[in-house]
């Protein structure tokens, strides 16, 4: 009987091992950590700022914010695509801002267009630093730009990379820029928060930086000053910068899973800031934010309309109905836009009339409005000759079906609940819609080929709109099959050329509402809401602001009350 | 016991070869252009036709499938998986400290629940039927039950926020083990423990053990025996459970944002990244056999009869 006992008690010894175990690990955190993880603890220990913190400077105020990201920081080099947008917007800068006032200086501090618009010269701002201490002057200039055009193929997107010719260091602070035809969008594209940026020469690899680069020193309020794949990149503010340093001293982008384990990181105040991320997905959802506002630690704050939701339709597949006019502008008709808004995004997102909102340049044109009206949309369908009447009450034109292929994000849950309300709508009206999800990756693949029949989309966002976007119309990379099927295609992508290159401004508007004007009558692109950004911060954060895109917030003006 | 290791090592070889062509070939069955896949993968917002051309030159994709199959299972002997189509950075170098991140995990874990297993089955069966056993059983049954996700936010929102004892997620300190290793432990101990404890009792009621209590061995000494008896099971079973948990860490890997291999995969495949993905694939495949043979050979080294078979 003792040995049974003693068996019995060995294994309540190995329960209570495996608690002990648990405890003595965190005892030895405490103890060893801080030494061991000085790093990681730096991210991690500091993080009381959302309440009515203590930890911080030592004059006792917060200065420091820890915002949650769903990817990794990934690589800085700002001459690629990979890394995180806002963290790119932090270290980096461009030689002229996009502000809703207009194009406004930043590392140039005036510049000059020639009469035929085709030299742009930049008076550079003097004394200005990278972090690793070398001077900004015209040759880093030169370098950095022609750093892009040695890559120009992966920057087809940005028009400028083809029309920009030579670059030319005229003396320390001047820069002379020769462009091959007038290009009117030129210093829009150079406020772009990528690829037209700056990085210290330093740390080109091979005298370039299309093959990586060697270290991530721009000229900007934040410097990057550690980074740990999938785990968190800290910025430090740069007190040297030239705007005058930043209040916000520390600035941690936490790598955290979407959905409860953010939120609660957020209760926790181990994070205390949120945006919507480069992709528009919300890192927690609209109920959650509105809790943490109730606590009374958090603050929400929304931006401006920044880009229109679309769905966007295939023109060029005459297999398919959406070729049809009225069948796209039948669709138009019964997207209910104010049940959208209100129900799905909680007012987040407001309803979209037209595919540009009207505080987007040159977009603010009288164009006929297709509110949401299911009659009118069986009436369109009956004169264009979609009759009742085939199997299961779907209608049909010389025997072919109206059904149609729905392709949404499979990640996105507000574009699958937006394509089932619109499925019921459309079936009602005897339209057969399918609904297919799939990863993000593959839609674009899609689009790109011509393979689809609908899809969801969003226009570029303030900063691009509308000239990337409408550029975007004509390349075969990204809208040409949406375009080319309508008959006035060749006169839409003259027209696009056209206002591209175009030196004077009432030409150019005439142009955009021409554009615009065409696409709203084709129904290729098929608005449903307005995205802004949503920011959560710490209730005694002041300055929250936006800039003129949703892929940068100006941290540097932020500060703790 | 030697010829047995070589015999052994000898079905393995043939299967990793075997699963590095399924990988490396699965992928290749994709419906998109592997050269758009990188494109998209490094967000190029505007994929051109040239772009195209060029990358597949870069990646040397022009060169015929067997080629490239080839080249790539020599390079991955030696741990050069090729670079990550997103960060352009070598997969060793992203694969290799996510591995050990998640290594840390499962071995803790693994430890425990094996300590766990073996205590409280063999408690179970020595007590069969009385309390102890009804409660331990009826309690795992309880726990081992409930979705790992939901159980790892419940305890997140617990310990973390309301008692705030540990961070609710990340690898920053020896706090951060805490949650997620009792989670993954509640989860498997629960089924591992019913293991021992039936094997137990099996061997228990066995002739031998009569015999030896006839034989006037004290019951700690049979007791000894039957465990030492009732191993050999387990032995195999918690063999496999270790790459079991290796590869299944994905969901309290992803709830607590811990940066392993499970992060790491997830988005990957997210974002099409396949060097990641296949060398994924292919080391977990490794763990998978090793772990494998290594069980068995233990088993064989605890029983020779074992030794004859194969």
């Amino acid at each position: 009987m003792n040995r049974k006992k003693a068996v019995q008690l060995l294994a309540l010894v190995l329960a209570i091992l495996w608690i002990a175990g648990c405890s003595g690990a965190s005892e030895g955190s405490n103890n060893g950590g801080a030494g061991n993880n000085a790093a990681a603890s730096g991210a991690e220990g500091k993080s009381d700022a959302a309440g009515e913190s203590n930890n911080g400077t030592e004059s006792g105020k917060p200065s420091e914010l820890i915002y949650a990201v769903a990817k990794d920081t990934n690589d800085m080099n700002p001459h690629l695509y990979p890394g995180s947008m806002p963290a790119q917007g932090m270290v980096y800068e461009s030689l002229v801002e996009n502000t809703a006032d207009g194009i406004k200086p930043l590392l140039a501090e005036s510049w000059d267009i020639s009469e035929d618009g085709k030299t742009y010269t930049f008076h550079l701002r003097q004394g200005v630093t990278f972090h690793d201490g070398e001077p900004f002057n015209a040759e880093a200039v030169k370098l950095n730009l022609e750093a892009v055009q040695a890559n120009a193929e992966k920057h087809a997107w940005i028009k400028l990379s083809t029309q920009l010719e030579q670059v030319t260091a005229l003396d320390e602070y001047t820069v002379e820029l020769k462009l091959k035809e007038a290009y009117y969008p030129t210093l829009l594209e150079l406020s772009m928060t990528r690829p037209y940026v700056f990085l210290s020469p330093k740390d080109f690899k091979d005298g370039g930086t299309k093959d990586g680069v060697v270290g991530y020193h721009g000229t900007g309020p934040y410097k990057l000053v550690e980074q740990v794949t999938d785990q968190f990149a800290r910025f430090e503010a740069n007190d040297a910068y030239w705007g005058g340093a930043p209040e916000i001293k520390q600035i941690t982008a936490k790598v955290l899973p979407s959905g409860e384990t953010t939120y609660l990181a957020l209760q926790k105040g181990e994070v205390n800031f949120v945006f919507t991320d480069d992709r528009g997905t919300d890192s927690i959802d609209i109920d959650a934010m509105q809790r943490l506002v109730d606590s009374g630690d958090y603050q929400i704050v929304r931006s401006e309309p920044m880009n229109t939701k679309l769905l966007v339709a295939n023109s060029s597949n005459t297999a398919s109905p959406v070729s049809d006019k009225a069948v796209r502008q039948a669709i138009w008709q019964l997207i209910d836009r104010e049940t959208i808004s209100k129900t799905i995004f909680s007012g987040t997102e407001t309803p979209a009339e037209t595919l540009f909102s009207r505080n987007v340049p040159y977009a603010d044109i009288e164009l006929t409005p297709r509110a949401y009206d299911p009659a009118a949309a069986e009436a369109l369908l009956e004169e264009a000759g979609w009759t009742s009447g085939g199997s299961g009450g779907i209608r049909a034109k010389d025997g072919k079906p109206l059904a149609i292929k729905v392709y949404y994000d499979v990640n996105s849950s507000s574009q699958k609940t937006q394509a089932e309300m619109l499925q019921s709508a459309a079936l009602a009206a005897g339209m057969k819609l399918e609904l297919v999800g799939e990863e993000s990756p593959s839609i674009a693949n899609r689009r790109s080929t011509g393979d689809y029949e609908l899809l969801f989309n969003q226009t570029w966002g303030l900063a691009y709109d509308p000239q990337s976007t409408v550029t975007a119309f004509a390349a075969a990379s990204s809208y040409r099959y949406t375009t080319s099927g309508i008959p006035q295609a060749e006169e839409l992508y003259r027209m696009i050329e056209d206002v591209m290159v175009s030196t004077d401004e009432t030409t150019r508007k005439q142009l955009y509402k021409d554009i615009l004007t065409i696409m709203h009558d084709e129904a290729l692109f098929i608005p449903l809401t307005n995205g802004a950004v949503t920011v959560v911060a710490p209730a005694n954060l002041t300055g929250v602001a936006f800039k003129q895109t949703q892929f940068e917030l100006p941290f540097e003006k932020m500060s703790y009350k | 016991m030697l010829s047995y290791l070589i015999k052994r090592v000898g079905v393995a070889l043939p299967l990793l070869v075997v699963i590095s062509f399924l990988t490396f070939g699965l992928n290749q069955l994709s419906p998109m252009d592997p050269a758009e896949v990188v494109l998209h993968a490094q967000e190029v917002p505007a994929i051109t036709e040239e772009l195209i051309a060029q990358t597949h030159a870069e990646l040397g994709m022009d060169r015929p499938f067997l080629a490239r199959y080839g080249d790539w299972l020599l390079s991955s002997l030696q741990l050069d998986f090729g670079e990550s189509y997103i960060t352009g950075k070598p997969v060793w170098s992203l694969l290799g400290p996510a591995l050990v991140n998640t290594v840390k995990l499962t071995l803790i874990s693994s430890f425990i629940i094996i300590l766990l297993s073996i205590g409280l089955g063999v408690l179970c069966a020595l007590r069969e039927g009385k309390p102890v056993d009804l409660a331990v059983r009826g309690l795992s049954f309880l726990l081992t039950s409930m979705p790992s996700y939901w159980l790892a936010a419940l305890m997140v929102w617990y310990f973390a926020v309301k008692l705030d004892l540990f961070p609710t997620s990340g690898m920053s300190s020896a706090d951060s083990y805490v949650l997620p290793v009792s989670v993954l432990v509640i989860g498997y101990a629960g089924i591992y423990f019913r293991n021992v404890r039936s094997s137990m009792l099996s061997h228990l009621h066995a002739d031998y053990a009569l015999y030896g209590r006839a034989c006037g061995l004290s019951e700690r000494q049979v007791t000894m025996r039957v465990l030492r008896n009732s191993l050999q099971v387990s032995v195999s079973v918690f063999g496999l459970a270790i790459p079991i948990i290796l590869g299944s860490t994905v969901v309290v890997e992803n709830i607590f944002a811990w940066p392993g291999l499970g992060t790491l995969t997830v988005n990957s495949i997210l974002g099409r990244d396949f060097p990641i993905i296949q060398a994924y694939v292919l080391v977990l495949a490794v763990a998978f056999v090793l772990f494998n043979t290594v069980s068995d050979l233990i088993n064989a080294a605890l029983n020779p009869r074992l030794r004859k078979e194969l």
